[in-house]
């Protein structure tokens, strides 16, 4: 198969919950609370892609898989991993703007100020923008040594993604801290073989 | 059997299908288990807005009853783990006649229909027919006493069957409270029924509180233990979170919660939002509560 066909494949499956969204959005199936719906569920997708990135070079280091057999090279596969995480990331910021803020920036401002978890949720889209628009190969050889430097913020990212959902749970904190887990035992591979 | 002119014309299918069952029970084609649920209601003419009432599919799906799980379709899902068989309500503490109800006595109090908005602390919001009767009527019975400044309520506590009450999220059982003069306010009803029914377990069964000037968590659900107590009492979300939920946890949209505002709601179903009232609309019924207090101070 054509490396460009299984691509396109690879980036539909990771697209499915987005086409499952606008599913139900046309079927009046989004339940009492649509918008929050919208919100939950995309910010989930973005921490899962987020988590899945991360855990390419583990596996990488655990289990060696022949990548070029199964998909494509371990490079890409995390390309399109990554650049999911950010679609999700910006069709949940997408869904809070129109729907929570009315497209007001006046209102977004304020509650960036009032709500420190908004702030952090922010700063954290804000600095995946970066990473989403070098994720190419012609910036990789042109940002040389930096561009790696550059993409280990995609750790603080994925910390602050975290955060940013603890922060606004009223009592339960079981799933934040479940992501925090296991995005603990990510890192740990990062600091036990360098 | 009595059948008004009020009841025939009415648009409500489920009294029809009420009256409809209690005719049926009393020919004996139906068995007595349904006597007990199949309560008669009346409209009460003085809570009838004429306002778009939530889909009920929404109101009884989309919960917040952590005692059956924190997410808000674990209530539904987890429904059949509260068991409400021989329940009943004690009320104690500074009063001339502490009793102990069965759920028949009080459903031989007047049951009425009210229809009221109900705003949630996470800024959501639904218009719901509530069926029950005024706390005031309930605790006039057991005679207060000129110590009793306080309410306590306390929810049902059943670490055995109740998955939420394995874990401590927050201190079990469910606690809330009102000031005397709260409790006996006439918009503080005590529920028994919703959308013409008797209470579906998600939602509080089989009697709960509700309070519709104040954010939804004050509304306690499945009462178990009523106290009539001299000093305020701490809500196991005061105990919880001092910093965010206070005692009075009046709608105000004025102000926010310490960690988002309260200006604006979304009524469930709905896309998008709407101003929040204040005292969430019941401003002309209970503002005269607090004169003179400093709301931000007593949020």
């Amino acid at each position: 198969m054509p490396i460009f066909i299984k691509i396109t494949l690879f980036s539909l499956v990771c697209s499915l919950p987005a086409w499952e969204l606008i599913w139900r959005l046309f079927n009046d199936d989004l339940g009492a609370n649509p918008v929050e719906f919208l919100e939950h569920t995309t910010g989930d997708w973005t921490i899962y892609f987020l988590l899945l990135t991360l855990s390419i070079s583990p596996i990488q280091k655990l289990l060696r898989p022949n990548w070029n057999k199964w998909l494509f090279s371990m490079h890409l596969v995390r390309r399109v991993l990554g650049l999911s995480a950010f679609v999700y990331a910006l069709l949940h910021l997408a869904t809070y703007m129109v729907f929570d803020m009315g497209l007001s920036l006046e209102d977004t401002v304020a509650d960036i100020i009032e709500r420190p978890f908004i702030l952090i949720g922010m700063l954290a889209f804000l600095m995946l923008i970066p990473l989403a628009i070098t994720s190419t190969a012609g910036w990789q050889r042109r940002l040389k040594q930096h561009w790696r430097t550059l993409h280990k913020a995609v750790y603080l990212i994925t910390f602050l993604g975290i955060l940013h959902y603890a922060l606004l749970v009223k009592a339960d904190l079981v799933q934040p801290l479940i992501y925090m887990m296991l995005f603990g035992i990510l890192m740990l591979f990062r600091v036990k073989t360098k | 059997m009595k059948l008004t002119e009020n009841h025939v014309t009415d648009q409500n299918l489920y009294l029809n299908r009420r009256q409809f069952v209690k005719g049926m029970t009393a020919a004996g084609l139906l068995g007595t288990p349904f006597l007990a649920e199949a309560f008669d209601f009346t409209k009460n003419k003085n809570y009838q807005p004429d306002l778009k009432l939530t889909d009920p599919e929404h109101a009884l799906h989309y919960n917040n009853f952590y005692e059956l799980g924190t997410s808000k379709e674990d209530p539904f899902r987890n429904a059949d783990r509260l068991k409400t068989d021989n329940w009943q309500v004690v009320i104690e503490g500074e009063c001339a006649k502490p009793q102990t109800f069965d759920m028949d006595d009080l459903l031989k109090i007047e049951q009425e229909e009210r229809i009221y908005r109900f705003r949630c602390v996470e800024g959501w919001s639904m218009v719901v027919p509530w069926i029950g009767f005024p706390l005031s009527k309930l605790l006039k019975k057991v005679e207060p006493n000129s110590k009793a400044k306080y309410v306590e309520f306390v929810s049902i506590e059943d670490t055995k069957n109740l998955p939420g009450q394995r874990f401590r999220i927050l201190d079990w059982p469910y606690r809330e409270g009102l000031r005397m003069d709260e409790a006996m306010h006439p918009l503080t009803l005590m529920a028994t029924g919703i959308y013409g029914e008797a209470l579906p377990n998600q939602n509080g069964a089989p009697i709960r509180l509700v309070v519709p000037w104040k954010y939804g968590f004050k509304s306690s659900k499945s009462i178990v233990k009523i106290r009539l107590v001299e000093k305020q009492p701490l809500s196991s979300w005061m105990v919880a979170t001092p910093s965010e939920y206070g005692f009075y946890s009046n709608v105000n949209p004025n102000v926010s919660h310490p960690r988002w505002s309260q200006a604006k709601e979304r009524p469930l179903g709905s896309f998008f939002k709407k101003k929040t009232l204040m005292f969430n609309g019941y401003a002309d019924e209970v503002a005269g509560l607090y004169k003179g207090m400093d709301l931000k101070k007593f949020f």
